[in-house]
């Protein structure tokens, strides 16, 4: 031996738990640090949870390193464009209550997504009839007529205006497996991890299969989802309970067929209900539906007829008596830690929470990407990245906390859960400390300090002004923003003009491929 | 084969044009006309030249794009690789109708089989849901009346340069990249050493109708056929 274990050089990098994080990791480590020698180890019939199929803009930059293109990323995983969220329901429950999240921010906004004080004036003096969203972006016309955000003859990756994915899972892992394998060289070993050999530091040296077969390796990435093999078992890293802040625990979830020719939504729809919401994504084959509810709140059986109830009412020729709902039970919650010795958490092995905004592809992404940018030389700096990342992301876990809670803390509701949400107790002093600000100034940088905020400024003003919150007083606006907004009005007309359908984009693009 | 029909929201609600550029798009040629009012902006990618017309007796201008039947050197995958397009490419499918008797204000027609009428879905409406003009019109509607103009001012353009016997059968050898020769045959151009020989009576006159600077821009844009074999030779290349 060389050297040290201290100063070894990280070569060797084993993967533990296959689905979308892991192969996702196994990917992305291989086209961007080819040096390394990658293995991934799976059990064979464990099904993929099913439930993240909504991603961030940020997939588009991750599938363009890791080498896949979006035609064929469209076309193997069943995918459509995801603009955005709806929620329906949210403010009041009545009738015709919706308001929009699109991924475009608004015009002038700083990269950290803040809102500039005469854009919200020149919206109350000049639009006072339009939303925030249709005023502040182009998007929302667009989504609300379930068009694609860009056209077939543009590069891939970009768009006319700013998009990510609904995607099958399944086979959105599928795919990424065999990418891995197939072009990056990733070492896929189907079995179960039996044991952990610990080095002398309580580092892990390997992992044992069954069978026998010993994997060794510097790193080691605990993908293995809700088990947590690694960082929850050998590491024994103590799970940070969330649920005083999320107390959603368990989700109904189908799969409903549509019919050919129907229109695919362009944003994720979420529709609050009794005591939860429901989520709705549409791919050009299907429609996942799921029902997420707090137990302590709602039965399994009334969940499941609120369930019915939605599919019956908003998808056309769906057969409700037929569908066969899966019951998801979760808690709200992470690791205490991500980085432990030469342990990394990844995906649901990290942490998980409702997915009310599709937080975990990208906070898989945003872990690789610290990864990748901060790759360990060798054992010896280890700790000091761990520390670092265990910084980083323990922030991003109490933000992406804030933000949902954020979303029934100025909800108007009166059912008894509703008045549990927005209860001050299960706020963060950091959330009730904005709250209490926003009155006084629209979210900007001061509030998200932070590179690379999982929910910028921007974010927060589109749910924030979408729920009917006011704007500052002794605002007013400039000819400049004025101009602004007059220019989204132009590029609105033009785009709604010239952006496909969803379905004319997808089966055109089918056609092409066949 | 076309088929033409006077644009109206009624019957072309959801009526989709491809904006791309494409030889199945109906590309695929050769040549286009020109107006002496585009020369100047045509004349910085195109070689403008004149044709004789036996049966008008007048002339007309084409923008030079390749230079055998059916080849468009501005095409390439699917791209149009110019700064912009000559009006009469441009306007496709859309033509300037006018009512039978003659003269009132143009109408916007279109060739509805022309293959840049959409049946897919994709392609830019030319109307909102509304039924208002949707920007694309707009635009198209701008350029067909640019069009228009340039058509009818482009008989006294051709006159006056008649008047001064400026206009002659016009050959060239085009000198190809790979050592070749390409002869341009058929077509008229400016003399130019007539139009600076012009006594400053007859260029002032020139110059008050207007026809000095699209004079000027034609004999410049002639200086686009080195390029435009320069493109034929890449093309060839691959």
């Amino acid at each position: 031996m060389v050297g040290t274990v201290t100063e070894a050089a990280i070569e060797r990098v084993v993967i533990v738990g296959g689905g979308t994080a892991g192969w996702l990791a196994a990917a992305t480590l291989a086209a961007r640090l080819p040096r390394l020698s990658i293995a991934l180890v799976e059990a064979p019939d464990i099904p993929t949870v099913g439930v993240g199929e909504g991603t961030w803009p940020t997939m588009r930059e991750t599938l363009r390193a890791i080498g896949i293109g979006e035609g064929e990323f469209l076309a193997e995983c069943g995918a459509s464009f995801k603009q955005g969220s709806r929620f329906d329901g949210w403010t009041t429950g009545a009738a015709g209550d919706s308001y929009f999240h699109p991924f475009t921010p608004p015009p002038l906004s700083s990269s950290s997504g803040g809102v500039p004080r005469a854009l919200l004036a020149a919206w109350r003096e000049d639009r006072a009839g339009a939303s925030f969203a249709e005023t502040m972006s182009a998007q929302a016309a667009a989504c609300a007529r379930d068009l694609a955000p860009r056209q077939r003859a543009m590069p891939e990756y970009s768009g006319a205006l700013n998009y990510a994915y609904h995607l099958d899972a399944g086979a959105f892992a599928r795919l990424l497996a065999r990418h891995a394998t197939g072009r990056l060289g990733v070492r896929h070993v189907a079995g179960e991890v039996v044991a952990v050999e610990a080095a002398e530091n309580g580092d892990v040296a390997a992992v044992r299969l069954r069978g026998g077969e010993k994997l060794t390796g510097e790193l080691f990435l605990d993908c293995s989802g809700h088990a947590a093999l690694l960082i929850g078992g050998h590491c024994a890293v103590r799970w940070v309970d969330r649920s005083d802040a999320s107390p959603n625990d368990r989700a109904l979830a189908v799969q409903v067929p549509v019919l050919p020719g129907s229109a695919i939504a362009s944003q994720t729809v979420a529709t609050a209900h009794e005591a939860g919401w429901l989520w709705d994504i549409g791919l050009p084959s299907r429609r996942g539906i799921g029902c997420v509810y707090s137990s302590g709140f709602l039965g399994d059986e009334r969940a499941d007829a609120i369930l019915r109830d939605y599919v019956r009412a908003r998808v056309p020729g769906a057969d409700v008596e037929a569908l066969a709902p899966r019951l998801l039970r979760f808690g709200a919650g992470h690791r205490d830690s991500f980085w432990r010795g030469n342990v990394i958490a990844i995906g649901q092995a990290a942490g998980f929470i409702e997915p009310l905004e599709a937080s975990a592809i990208v906070m898989v992404e945003l872990s690789l990407r610290a990864l990748v940018e901060n790759f360990p030389a060798s054992r010896a700096v280890m700790d000091v990245h761990a520390r670092r990342f265990d910084a980083l992301f323990r922030y991003r876990w109490d933000r992406i906390v804030d933000f949902l809670k954020l979303h029934y803390a100025l909800s108007r509701r009166d059912e008894p859960y509703w008045r549990a949400q927005r209860d001050p107790a299960g706020f963060s002093p950091t959330l009730a400390d904005q709250l209490a600000l926003w009155r006084d100034q629209p979210p900007s940088a001061w509030d998200l300090p932070q590179v690379d905020e999982v929910f910028s400024a921007a974010s927060q003003a589109y749910v924030y002004y979408g729920m009917g919150l006011p704007v500052p007083g002794r605002l007013s606006a400039t000819p400049d923003a004025t101009a602004r907004l007059a220019e989204v009005r132009a590029r609105e007309r033009a785009l709604v003009a010239s952006l496909p359908t969803n379905r004319a984009y997808l089966d055109a693009a089918t056609a092409q491929a066949a | 084969m076309s088929n033409h029909q006077i644009l109206n929201p009624a019957d072309h609600a959801d009526l989709r044009v491809h904006t791309g550029a494409g030889s199945e798009l109906g590309d695929g040629i050769m040549a286009t006309l020109a107006v002496p009012s585009e020369f100047r902006r045509l004349a910085c990618e195109y070689p403008i030249l004149f044709r004789h017309d036996p049966a008008s007796g007048g002339f007309t201008a084409l923008a030079l794009l390749g230079f055998e039947d059916g080849e468009n050197l501005f095409l390439q995958d699917g791209d149009w690789r110019a700064s912009l397009k000559p009006l009469s490419l441009a306007i496709r499918p859309f033509l300037v109708g006018r009512a039978r008797e003659g003269d009132g204000p143009g109408q916007v027609h279109i060739d509805i089989d022309h293959p840049r009428v959409s049946s897919t879905g994709e392609g830019t409406l030319v109307f909102d849901e509304a039924g208002r003009p949707t920007p694309f019109l707009e635009e198209i509607a701008a350029m067909l009346g640019a069009l228009d103009e340039g058509h009818r001012a482009s008989g006294a353009f051709f006159a006056a340069l008649d008047r001064y016997d400026l206009i002659e059968p016009f050959a060239m050898d085009v000198a190809m990249p790979d050592g070749g020769r390409h002869r341009l045959v058929g077509y008229h151009h400016i003399h130019e050493e007539k139009l600076a020989a012009l006594e400053p009576g007859a260029l002032a006159e020139l110059h008050a109708g207007g026809h000095l600077a699209p004079a000027h821009a034609a004999l410049t844009s002639l200086g686009n056929l080195a390029k435009l074999a320069r493109r034929k030779a890449e093309c060839a290349r691959g």
